[in-house]
């Protein structure tokens, strides 16, 4: 049992943890916005962990509060998560479609060199030793697990309130939605501040979860990784992510003993996957639960 | 109620509206017709704020609108519905309705997330009206299907009700008959006319069903290549000389 969990522990985690990134592009996407941000305020939140677990100038603060520091880490990367998603948000969000996605993988960009070129930052080795609340790997369940509940209570509660369907109006017709008294500017920077903000604390609980932080967190892949989550999982349920998620980081190790074959294996899946349902794994689970009525649709 | 003023549009060379100016009485069922590419879709748009104007000036409701984001314009008790329908088509029927409603709701976010009375109350409101509205169309029995599923004619009653939601003084309606078939065109006139007396509305009617505009507005403007050619009652401009050579002529020529 225990070796299962040595084994597995990590990946369940890992999958929590990619679910919940996922997660944090499914709310601008909800409002029709491709943004490929969220790989960004993941790291910012991480550095933020990272410099309030190891820098000497908090060590105060640590002695202070002990494990409560970690709840403090959490809120201070919602909190300037969401204050640059804002900033960033209010210009990027005047660009559509594929130029919205090009600016956020900008931003990304931008971010990364700030960070090789600042000091409290470790520049490019990063910051190492980051404080760990768990022995075990699978002990992180208990950050990374309530975060993921929470925000799939939050996302099923969204689709029920007035801002949720104001984003589902923008998806489905921008034009229509501010003839029909819509701010969207407005709705839009909602929809992204969210998804910056649940990054940012994903990222602070990663932190102590991979015990070094350096700027590698943000590559262009693991951005991309983000978006084929919701995408494969389905971009229109709120268990997208969450499904994609668990796909796409246990693939690669469910086909481990194909060897090298297990690549092409991967990207095969991905491939069919994105051909054949349009609408992602949870389209496919919803059209098996009643069948007939997406019939005729594929 | 609405007053256009040397209103003009051009998309790079070509002027889509040019120089047009008149004015829309409350109360009113206002006509716009025209042939094809005359301009009419691109007035509304104009009027709306969804397109910029190149230059003139339109007031609404005593208001300069002009420069004002469409959502304010719709706030302001504008509604409209689109030609080539344009409503959310995933969402089910009954959020198209509501979706319009939101605009003057109070209760934030927060509110929403947690259930908090005021936002429950709120979403009362909303349902009940919206069911009222849908009844109206006819349409109550649908309310949970999404709106893309519709048959065409139900779609474009849809548009109407969602647009009546927004609780507007005037409704612009762009050829509500087109893809109706025989038995609702015929129906049309009176649903028009019910709705505006019940709702005190003041309507302006773009279609090229001509009995229907004739035996509905009250009086009409016509436009061609983007100019205003005639503005008077029915039967006026049916006998007016260049109505008849620019629009009447080509549908019976076309016909
Ligand atoms: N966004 C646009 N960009 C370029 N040209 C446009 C645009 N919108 C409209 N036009 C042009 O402006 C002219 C007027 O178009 P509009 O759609 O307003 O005509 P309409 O009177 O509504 O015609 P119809 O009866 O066919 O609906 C047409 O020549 C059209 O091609
Ligand atoms: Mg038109």
């Amino acid at each position: 049992m225990s070796a299962f969990f040595d084994q597995y522990g990590f990946l369940m985690v890992a999958i929590v943890q990619q679910a919940l990134l996922g997660m944090s592009l499914w709310y601008p996407l909800m409002a029709g916005q491709l943004s490929l941000a969220s790989i960004g305020f993941y790291s910012l939140g991480g550095y933020i962990a990272a410099i309030m677990g190891t820098n000497p100038w908090f060590a105060p603060w640590r002695e202070a509060l002990g494990p409560a520091i970690y709840p403090l880490q959490w809120l201070i990367a919602l909190i300037v998560s969401a204050l640059i998603g804002l900033a960033v948000g209010i210009p990027a969000l005047r660009l559509r479609g594929i130029y919205l996605a090009l600016a956020t993988i900008a931003f990304v960009q931008v971010l990364n060199v700030l960070v090789l070129i600042t000091d409290v930052t470790g520049g490019a080795v990063g910051l190492f030793g980051i404080p760990q609340p768990f022995v075990s790997r699978l002990g992180y369940i208990w950050f990374f697990g309530p975060l993921l509940v929470l925000a799939l209570i939050f996302s099923a509660r969204l689709t029920r309130t007035v801002a949720g369907r104001s984003f589902m109006a923008i998806r489905d017709d921008e034009l229509a939605a501010q003839a029909m008294g819509i701010s969207t500017t407005f709705e839009k920077v909602r929809a992204f501040v969210i998804g910056c903000a649940l990054a940012g604390v994903t990222g602070a609980m990663s932190a102590p979860f991979l015990n070094t932080w350096n700027a590698r967190q943000s590559s262009f892949d693991a951005s991309v990784a983000c978006l084929a989550y919701v995408l494969i999982g389905g971009a229109r349920s709120i268990w997208g992510p969450l499904l994609g998620a668990a796909l796409l980081v246990a693939l690669p190790e469910v086909l481990r003993p194909l060897k090298d074959a297990r690549l092409i294996m991967n990207g095969v899946v991905l491939v069919v996957a994105c051909i054949y349902l349009p609408q992602g794994l949870a389209g496919l689970l919803a059209s098996l639960r009643r069948p007939g009525k997406e019939a005729g649709h594929a | 109620m609405l007053e256009l003023n040397a209103v003009s549009r051009s998309f790079g060379g070509l002027m889509a509206v040019n120089d047009v100016g008149f004015s829309v009485q409350a109360g009113e069922i206002f006509g716009l017709i025209g042939p094809n590419g005359a301009g009419k879709t691109t007035l509304f748009n104009l009027i709306t704020g969804l397109t910029p104007v190149s230059c003139g000036d339109i007031r609404f409701d005593g208001h300069n609108i002009l420069g004002l984001p469409p959502h304010r314009i719709a706030t302001a008790g504008m509604a409209r519905t689109f030609q080539n329908i344009r409503l959310f088509a995933t969402m089910s029927v009954l959020d198209n309705v509501r979706v319009p409603m939101q605009a003057f709701t109070r209760a934030g976010l927060l509110a929403g997330l947690f259930g908090l009375p005021a936002s429950r109350s709120q979403e009362r409101e909303m349902l009940e009206k919206s069911m009222a509205l849908l009844e109206l169309v006819g349409l109550a029995d649908k309310a949970g299907d999404p709106a893309g599923s519709l048959p065409y004619g139900a779609r474009r009653k849809l548009e109407i009700a969602r647009a009546l939601a927004l609780k507007p003084k005037l409704l612009l309606l762009d050829e509500p008959a087109a893809g109706m078939n025989l038995a609702e065109k015929g129906e049309l006139s009176g649903f028009i006319r019910d709705i505006k007396q019940r709702f005190d509305l003041t309507v302006l009617i773009i279609e090229h069903h001509v009995p229907l505009v004739m035996g509905l507005c009250d009086r009409l403007a016509v436009l061609n290549f983007g100019r205003l050619i005639c503005v008077g009652r029915p039967e006026e401009v049916r006998k007016d000389q260049c109505v008849i050579e620019a629009y009447l002529g080509a549908s019976h020529a076309a016909s």
